[in-house]
């Protein structure tokens, strides 16, 4: 296993008073900012059941530079329209399908962004655009993750660092 | 007096919000104007210069650093007060980009109200120093 | 009524807003006033122009939990009472371009179901409507632990906010000190 991956799976532990906040309390904390402050929702920790991830609406942005790795956000379908209301001050039946999927994948920035940055306030990061995907792409192995439900629907969101590609250019052993 | 804008972002939906923050704050907004990169943003910049302009860092093509690298090496455009929109609010990068010339930097995510408060103390800033 | 001088003062209204409840003026005479705001949200809007003026207390976020109820009363909810009280304003001369917008109250004090939250649903509430509705929030005294007591002036347009048991002061476009009132 990568280092930077023992690193990630350390951070997954529940933190205590004394200790620096956890990955886990990091994500929970910066989904609760984004979804206040830009589209005007909460959301509460909820058990991880997967069965919505099957219609979801999916975006993964990747990562690179001080860490290597990539985020995975999944809305349920029910919370997809009043999500991507709220954040253009829409009625839900004024959405074109583009729309909605482009704030999808703008949120998975949002909150990837905001995640790293606090995570690793000192880091060197650049994120990929996002791109919509589907839950056949959804990774849980070695990834930290958390459910949350909000008033809309679900939310799932995933991360996970990864070992970063070779460079093709670079000098093989001698 | 109206304000002409750049909105420099990759995300449509995200220079939407913008603009619509623009709207609504009050500010009369001559032309409001889009690019999805740091080359369409220069494009643009070189027809129609603007007073102010709102960049993302993080687009293809060319991203919000170099798009400020470079508008302070033209004479024209250095003194276009810009502010970076963005998700990045590491301390390496908000730095640079002051270093830059960016006259502010709101890092995502941030209210309505919070981004129209940051527009009025730069277009503020920027009509005291030129009365 | 005349001053010792001789200078004629003007005796001043106070209407009261209860809790559910919605008032409309353009009276500079009056001063809008609503008490005990705990986990409700007061949104109070003032036209500088015309001094059309409102001032609502609501309860819940939601009117779907009893749509009954919202049709007796929209002004327990959000979503019923806010678009009502624009409606009003617009009706009595107000311009909804005008308006200066603020919030009060939202604050995290148990409620009927010994639940924290509704304080928050209450403020994200108002927030989503009004950016839906095309309008920013001038300012804003929300959420702490505190009950608010608001107070609008018709003529001036000015907003004062007493929280706990403090002293009264204005409520003033936002700074970077805290959206919650305190500095």
């Amino acid at each position: 296993m990568p280092p930077e991956l023992d690193q990630l799976s350390a951070l997954q532990k529940p933190s205590t008073m004394d200790q620096e906040p956890t990955a886990a309390d990091t994500i929970r904390q910066v989904a609760a900012e984004v979804l206040e402050a830009m589209f005007f929702t909460e959301d509460e920790l909820a058990a991880c059941e997967h069965g919505w991830l099957g219609s979801a609406r999916c975006a993964r942005i990747r990562f690179e530079g001080s860490h290597f790795g990539e985020m995975l956000l999944g809305v349920s379908v029910e919370a997809t329209d009043p999500i991507a209301a709220s954040f253009l001050g829409l009625e839900p039946m004024e959405l074109t399908d583009a729309e909605r999927g482009q704030v999808i994948e703008e949120l998975s920035n949002i909150l990837c962004g905001a995640m790293l940055s606090k995570l690793w306030p000192e880091s060197k990061l650049a994120l990929s655009s996002p791109e919509l995907t589907g839950w056949q792409e959804w990774r849980e192995g070695g990834a930290l993750h958390r459910c949350f439900v909000i008033p809309e629907g679900m939310l799932a969101i995933s991360i996970r660092l990864i070992a970063p590609t070779p460079d093709p250019r670079a000098p093989g052993p001698g | 007096m109206a304000y002409s804008v750049l909105i420099v972002d990759d995300s449509p939906v995200m220079r939407s919000f913008i603009r619509r923050v623009l709207r609504l704050s009050g500010f009369e907004v001559g032309e409001c104007t889009e690019a999805g990169n740091g080359i369409e943003a220069l494009a643009q910049l070189s027809a129609h210069p603007v007073d102010i302009i709102l960049t993302d860092i993080n687009m293809p093509g060319m991203n919000g650093e170099e798009l400020l690298r470079r508008l302070g090496a033209d004479g024209t455009l250095k003194t276009t007060p810009a502010v970076v929109i963005s998700t990045d609010a590491t301390n390496e990068r908000i730095v640079r980009m002051i270093e830059l010339g960016a006259q502010g930097y709101m890092s995502k995510p941030f209210t309505p109200e919070t981004l129209r408060d940051e527009l009025e103390r730069v277009l503020g800033d920027r009509d005291a120093s030129r009365a | 009524m005349k001053k010792a001088g001789g200078e004629k003062i003007m005796a001043v209204s106070a209407l009261i807003v209860g809790i559910s409840d919605c008032k409309v003026t353009r009276d500079s005479n009056s001063v809008l006033v609503t008490y005990a705001l705990g986990s409700c949200i007061a949104v109070a809007m003032h036209d500088p122009v015309t001094k059309v003026s409102g001032l609502l207390h609501y309860m819940l976020p939601e009117s779907t939990i009893d749509a009954k109820k919202a049709e007796l009363n929209p002004f327990m909810f959000a979503d019923t009472g806010i678009p009502r009280l624009m409606d009003v304003l617009q009706s009595a001369g107000g311009d909804g371009k005008r308006m200066v917008v603020r919030l009060t109250g939202g604050a995290q004090v148990l409620d009927s179901q010994g639940v924290f939250q509704i304080g928050k649903r209450n403020y994200l509430a108002a927030r989503k409507i009004l950016w839906k509705a095309g309008i920013l929030v001038a300012a804003e005294a929300v959420g702490g632990e505190v009950s608010r007591t608001t107070r609008l002036e018709v003529g001036s347009g000015r907003l004062w906010v007493r929280e706990g048991g403090g002293i009264e002061r204005e409520l003033v476009r936002n700074t970077a000190k805290g959206r919650n009132g305190s500095e």
